[in-house]
């Protein structure tokens, strides 16, 4: 479990979240962003996870619980603005 | 005896997790409808991150496990909320295209 496999799957979650980044430049629509930024902040979840089993430090962890709670936070705040059209409606 | 399952169960759980992403990722690049990225994009961010995120198990460390069941707990509150709402909003938006 050590190096073998992690370093691969390090490297896979990078390319994926470097398509992302593509996905999200290409989207045509405001709500195809939102939901690509959603997949982009899940993948850097992975790759912090990822990063702390490598390393064997918890440090990674709470960046990346923390990264979750962001980005549901952003992710309803977004939806809910395109929904009514302003912040506080 | 017990460190070898663990191992194994971690690596599975991992190359499971990286298998969802990318069936999620592929679907998010083929579907052009919103509803349907939406769809694609909920393997994501529901059982592909909770896959990877339990595949913490194989490093037998109590504090990584932790802060691992923590996110999990919180994904399962979060990912069907988040879905929920942007599924919402592109149902009934002010200027629906």
């Amino acid at each position: 479990m050590r190096t073998l496999l992690l370093v691969p799957a390090l490297i896979w979650l990078t390319l994926l979240l470097v398509a992302g980044g593509l996905v999200l430049l290409r989207a045509r629509d405001v709500l195809q962003r939102i939901i690509a930024l959603d997949l982009l902040a899940v993948l850097v979840i992975g790759v912090l996870a990822l990063l702390s089993y490598l390393r064997g430090e918890r440090y990674y962890f709470d960046a990346a619980v923390a990264l979750a709670l962001l980005s549901f936070v952003a992710t309803v705040a977004a939806a809910r603005y395109l929904e009514s059209g302003g912040p506080f409606e | 005896m017990i460190s070898v399952a663990l191992d194994i169960i971690g690596a599975l759980l991992l190359i499971l997790g990286l298998v969802l992403l990318t069936i999620s990722f592929v679907g998010l690049l083929r579907m052009h409808d919103t509803y349907s990225q939406l769809h694609a994009q909920g393997l994501a961010t529901g059982p592909g991150v909770i896959a990877l995120l339990a595949s913490s198990v194989a490093t037998e460390d109590a504090g990584i496990i932790t802060f691992a069941v923590l996110g999990i707990a919180f994904t399962v509150l979060t990912s069907p909320a988040a879905g929920h709402a942007i599924a919402r909003a592109a149902h009934n938006r002010p200027d629906r295209p």
